[in-house]
C-alpha cells in the first residue's frame, strides 16, 4: 500500500527517529553512488504558494539521486487558471509521475491529493497546517547541535498562530521525552489551543519577553510574521515587528543558545546574529536535502 | 412523566419516542426529522419543558413510525447526544437505546475552518474523528483542527 508523508500527526517516534537516521547516512554516501538510487523516477512539484528553500531542495534532493523532476512553481501558468479542481488537477499529473510533492494555500489540501492518487504524496506546506519536511530537517538540525532532543528547552517566538512550522515542530516535539516550551508571541498571534496538550500538562509557558527565553532556553526557534495569513492589513502592521533579536540581545545570553528560523526572514533576526556563535539557522537550511532524500527514498520503497 | 403532562402527551399505541432532549433543543431535532428524506408527512408531536427527573426541563418528541432510520440517528447525535429513543408497541417500551457521539462523523458537518480545504474545493467529503471515548471533540481529517461537537452541529 502507497504511503504518504501529510502530518506529523500520522508518525510515530520510532518513525520520525527513522527518518533522521536515514538522512544521516544518505548524506554519508558518495555523490556517484546516490545518482544511481532514483533513476528513472520522475518526482512532480505542485507548488501553489511561493517557495525557494522547499521547492529547490526538493528538486536538488531529487536529482542528486539521479531522478528527474517536472512540475508547476506559479499556479496561474496551469489549467488551474481555469478553475481546474485539486483533485482533478492531481489525478493528471499522477500519470506523469511516481511521487507528488505539493504546497497550497488550503489547509489539508495536501490530505486531499493523498485521497486522490496512487502515488505518493508529500506535504511542502498546507495552509496554516502542517509542514513535515521541515519539521524533520529542523529535528536533525537540533540533533546535530546538542546530541540529543529529550530533556530541551525550547522557545517559539513570533507568529505562532499561523505558523505551520511552529505547529507541524510542537506536534513532532511532543513526542521527545521532557521537552518544555516557551511560547512569545503578542496577544493576537498566540498558538491555538487545540495544538497544546490538556492540563495538567505543565510543558507550555506563554511570555511576552523575548529576552526572558533567551536567558532562559537551549534553543530559540524565531518566525516571521507572515503577511500573507492577515485578511485585514492594519491587523498585520499592529505586530509586524513584534519581536526581533540582535546580537547585543544575545551577547548576555548562554554559550549554548541556538536561534534557528524557518526562513526567510525579514526584520524578526538582525544580520548582526547571522556571525555569532548562536547563528544556527543557514546549518538549518543545509539539512534540507538530505532529510528530502530520504523521505523520497522511504516513500519509493527504495534501500540505501 | 407526571399525570398533569401526560394529559397533555397522551401515551402512543405505538410509534417511537425521543426523550431526554435537552429543552430548547426539540424543535432542532424536529426540524432534522422534517428535513429528512421521506419523513416531511410523519405525524410528530413534540413536547417543549417537560418536568424531568434527570435534566430538570426537557423536550420529547413521538413520532409514528415503526423504526427509526440508522442515519437519522447519527444525524441527532450531532444536535442532541444522549437522547434516549424508545421504541413503542402495545403502549408498553420494547427497545430502548442511548444516542452516544459517533466516532466518526461522516459528510454530516461541514468544517468551521474557512479555510479547510473541504470549504473551498468542490464535492470534498467532510470527516471528523472523536479524539478519545470520553471527548466531545472532534479533529477534522482534512485541516486537522479540533472542534466541540455543539460547533459542528451548528
Amino acid at each position: 500500500m502507497k504511503r504518504n508523508l501529510i502530518s506529523m500527526n500520522d508518525l510515530t517516534f520510532d518513525e520520525i527517529d527513522k527518518y533522521l537516521s536515514l538522512a544521516q547516512q544518505v548524506d554519508s554516501l558518495p555523490p556517484e553512488e546516490k545518482l544511481a538510487l532514483l533513476k528513472g523516477r520522475i518526482l512532480a512539484v505542485l507548488f501553489y504558494e511561493p517557495s525557494t528553500r522547499t521547492r529547490l531542495s526538493f528538486e536538488s534532493a531529487m536529482y542528486r539521486l539521479g531522478g528527474n523532476v517536472l512540475g508547476f512553481s506559479e499556479s496561474f501558468s496551469t489549467s488551474v487558471a481555469k478553475g481546474e479542481s485539486l483533485a482533478d488537477t492531481v489525478r493528471t499529473i499522477e500519470q506523469y509521475a511516481d511521487v507528488m510533492v505539493i504546497r497550497h494555500p488550503r489547509d489539508g489540501a495536501a490530505r486531499l491529493a493523498a485521497d486522490c492518487t496512487r502515488i505518493p504524496v508529500i506535504n511542502a506546506g498546507d495552509g496554516t497546517n502542517q509542514h513535515p519536511t521541515q519539521t524533520l530537517l529542523d529535528l536533525l538540525t537540533i540533533r546535530k547541535l546538542f546530541g540529543h532532543i529529550d530533556g530541551l528547552s525550547i522557545a517559539f517566538a513570533g507568529d505562532l498562530k499561523y505558523s505551520r512550522t511552529v505547529h507541524s515542530l510542537i506536534q513532532a516535539l511532543l513526542k521527545f521525552k521532557n521537552v518544555s516550551f516557551t511560547l512569545v508571541s503578542p496577544e493576537s498571534l498566540r498558538l491555538p489551543a487545540y495544538l497544546k496538550p490538556p492540563p495538567p500538562s505543565s510543558a507550555f509557558r506563554e511570555t511576552s519577553d523575548i529576552l526572558d527565553a533567551i536567558h532562559s532556553c537551549d534553543l530559540v526557534y524565531m518566525t516571521r510574521i507572515q503577511k500573507e495569513r492577515f485578511a485585514d492589513l492594519v491587523e498585520f502592521e499592529k505586530v509586524k515587528n513584534s519581536y526581533c533579536i540582535d546580537a547585543a540581545m544575545l551577547a548576555s545570553a548562554p554559550d549554548h543558545l541556538r536561534v534557528l528560523h524557518p526562513l526567510p526572514r525579514v526584520n524578526e533576526i538582525a544580520t548582526s546574529v547571522d556571525t555569532t556563535p548562536h547563528a544556527a539557522y543557514f546549518q538549518q537550511v543545509g539539512a534540507g536535502v538530505a532529510i528530502r532524500q530520504a523521505v523520497l527514498l522511504d516513500l519509493l520503497e527504495v534501500r540505501t | 412523566m407526571n399525570s398533569k403532562t401526560q394529559m397533555l402527551i397522551p401515551k402512543i399505541e405505538r410509534g417511537i419516542v425521543i426523550d431526554h432532549v435537552p429543552a430548547g433543543m426539540g424543535p432542532k431535532v424536529l426540524d432534522l426529522i422534517r428535513s429528512f428524506p421521506g419523513m416531511d408527512s410523519v405525524v410528530v408531536t413534540l413536547a417543549l419543558n417537560c418536568v424531568s427527573t434527570k435534566l430538570g426541563k426537557k423536550d420529547l418528541l413521538k413520532l409514528d413510525i415503526p423504526e427509526f432510520p440508522p442515519s437519522l440517528l447519527d444525524r441527532i447525535s450531532l444536535v442532541a447526544p444522549g437522547v434516549t429513543i424508545k421504541r413503542i408497541s402495545n403502549f408498553v417500551v420494547d427497545k430502548k437505546y442511548k444516542i452516544e457521539p459517533p466516532e466518526r462523523i461522516e459528510n454530516l458537518a461541514r468544517c468551521r475552518n474557512p479555510n479547510c480545504v473541504t470549504n473551498t474545493e468542490p464535492s470534498v467529503p467532510t470527516a471528523f474523528v472523536r479524539l478519545d471515548k470520553t471527548s466531545r471533540s472532534f479533529r477534522c481529517e482534512h485541516c486537522e483542527r479540533v472542534f466541540l461537537l455543539d460547533e459542528l452541529a451548528r
